[in-house]
């Protein structure tokens, strides 16, 4: 399948969830989703477009922090990226590994390091984050000390340190 | 009710991924599985968030001892598609023999620590012996037997010499002799067979689901390849084949394997004969802003670099998905129904790293009530003796 046939199959299959692509080489597409729409685009995605999950991407934007599921066409060699957001202040989005086991483990991992919340998620475990790292700390946040500006170990981290250490 | 998980087994620190699987079993069979990962979790995507694109390769050659090459080489491209870069031909070229160089010792470890598994501790001993050569190859020219420094954006560092040429096509026309010899011993082996044969099937469906990757995916009839796939480098000038087997069992997967070393020494070959002396390195001035994705076919499977840039000499945000990420939750799906000797065949057929299979707790439901903790000696012996058990019956 060439990208300009793919871009116009994405635009009419997906025309009703008020989607914006962009192509950004002819290997390369971006598909930017509102966070409502996220699991059925996917779906699509997986199930009717015949993808693989390659992996999701989480990023903090400070104004809202995106998930980007990367998808790979291998009958064709191109990569869509879905962009979608969780918006301030309690971050939610519709789990995807309710679709396909595949994105069980990156939606887990999303959900340690920048407190994203799947919800219906088969399976929301900590994967990442140690069992007593502290609860509502984002290592992957803005707001997280970063490291170059670190003076001295930060106070919730001393604490850890300590736990462990501890017979 | 939560369940506690105490990780068991020694601790190495060479291993790149201590991971810990906790197997609920009924008699001797697998009836559940928990995977759990990130002991060792070493924050990298973060790490390189503070690092300069020219230093980030380095850190990169670092997530993995065996894939040193692979996950640079997907960070370059995920770089140059970010800023429009083309790689000079000699320096695609390189990559390439690099990344295949790489491939031969990867299969050849993986085929040898199979051996040792199931009890062939004379496969162990060949294909290490096999092994070195390569190793050896790659310290002579690229100055590391494993961590070989040599890939930037836009190309490469260093040129091979010319005398390098003759000397590779040297121990690939040895290793050809050993492949053939080695192979056909596997292939040919009754006892293998069945012992491999039948033994912790993936079905095409449950790899499609599971969003497997590499031999894994390939052994399971889903014929993917990003060399393939998405030609980088010069994949697309050069003679092979994705190899690719229906059964999805761990015999599928070790004959994917051998026979991706011997087209993986076809790749080298040819390479040779045609790289031509011109520039290794296009050179990249500005990191403009704007997004980027690599992904390259390490030996294990895909290996997948998301950069995102604002403009800045430092990336805004980093991904990196390494192949075993998405190989090991499909352990679910082959190892439940199995018997509890061939678990450790399983999860080694996926070829992560083997500190894995030394961190296994048993529940075993029926007989005990409480756990029981399986080391690697008593795993090593289980997988034996069912080998020994098949060598009498044949």
């Amino acid at each position: 399948m060439e990208v300009d046939e793919l871009l116009q199959d994405l635009e009419k299959r997906l025309e009703s969830f008020g989607i914006s692509i962009f192509c950004r080489s002819p290997k390369r597409i971006y598909v930017d989703v509102p966070p409502q729409y996220s699991r059925e685009v996917n779906r699509i995605m997986f199930e009717e477009f015949e993808c693989r999950l390659a992996t999701a991407t989480g990023m903090d934007t400070s104004s809202r922090i995106e998930v980007l599921y990367h998808y790979c066409l291998d009958s064709s060699g191109i990569v869509v990226t879905i962009r979608t957001w969780a918006q301030k202040p309690d971050y939610t989005l519709e789990s995807v590994a309710t679709v396909f086991p595949g994105a069980n483990f990156i939606e887990r991992e999303i959900q340690d390091l920048l407190g994203v919340r799947f919800q219906h998620h088969p399976d929301p475990r900590r994967l990442i984050l140690a069992d007593n790292w502290p609860e509502g700390v984002y290592p992957l946040r803005r707001d997280y000390p970063a490291r170059k500006q670190r003076k001295e170990t930060p106070e919730f981290l001393r604490e850890l340190t300590e736990e462990v250490t501890t017979p | 009710m939560k369940r506690t998980v105490i990780p068991i087994g020694p601790f190495h620190p060479i291993q790149e991924e201590p991971e810990f699987f906790q197997l609920t079993v009924e008699g001797e069979t697998v009836v559940d599985v928990d995977v759990r990962i990130s002991y060792n979790h070493r924050g990298i995507e973060r790490l390189c968030q503070d690092l300069t694109y020219d230093q980030i390769p380095f850190l990169l050659a670092r997530i993995c001892g065996i894939c040193s090459a692979s996950h640079p080489m997907a960070f370059c491209q995920a770089v140059e598609d970010l800023c429009y870069t083309e790689v000079p031909l000699r320096g695609r070229y390189l990559r390439a023999i690099i990344c295949e160089l790489e491939r031969i010792h990867s299969h050849l470890l993986w085929v040898g620590l199979a051996g040792h598994f199931i009890g062939y501790n004379t496969v162990f001993m060949w294909a290490w012996k096999y092994r070195e050569p390569v190793l050896d190859l790659c310290e002579r020219f690229l100055g590391n037997r494993n961590h070989y420094e040599n890939f930037c954006v836009g190309g490469c560092r260093r040129d091979i010499p010319p005398e390098a040429i003759p000397e590779i096509h040297k121990v690939m026309a040895e290793l050809d002799t050993h492949l053939d010899m080695l192979t056909k011993a596997v292939l040919d082996d009754p006892v293998l067979k069945v012992r491999l044969g039948g033994v912790g099937i993936l079905t095409e469906e449950e790899a499609r689901r599971w969003c497997a990757t590499g031999p894994t995916a390939r052994g399971s009839n889903v014929a993917i390849d990003v060399r393939r796939d998405e030609p980088y480098s010069i994949y697309d000038l050069i003679d092979w084949d994705v190899q690719v087997r229906p059964e999805g069992d761990v015999f599928a997967k070790t004959v994917v394997r051998l026979l991706e070393i011997i087209d993986a020494v076809k790749i080298i070959r040819q390479c040779l004969d045609q790289i031509e002396p011109g520039d290794i390195r296009a050179e990249v001035r500005d990191i403009p802003e704007g997004e980027g994705i690599g992904h390259a076919e390490a030996p294990r499977g895909e290996t997948f670099h998301y950069v995102c840039s604002d403009g800045t000499n430092y990336p805004l945000r980093y991904k990196v998905r390494a192949p075993t990420y998405v190989n090991l939750p499909s352990f679910k799906a082959s190892v439940v129904g199995q018997e509890l000797a061939d678990a450790m065949l399983t999860v080694a057929a996926m070829d992560p790293c083997y500190s894995c299979t030394e961190r296994v707790a048993v529940v075993r439901k029926r007989r005990h009530g409480k756990k029981e903790i399986l080391d690697q000696k008593t795993l090593l012996q289980m997988s034996r003796e069912k080998t020994e058990r098949i060598k009498r019956s044949i």
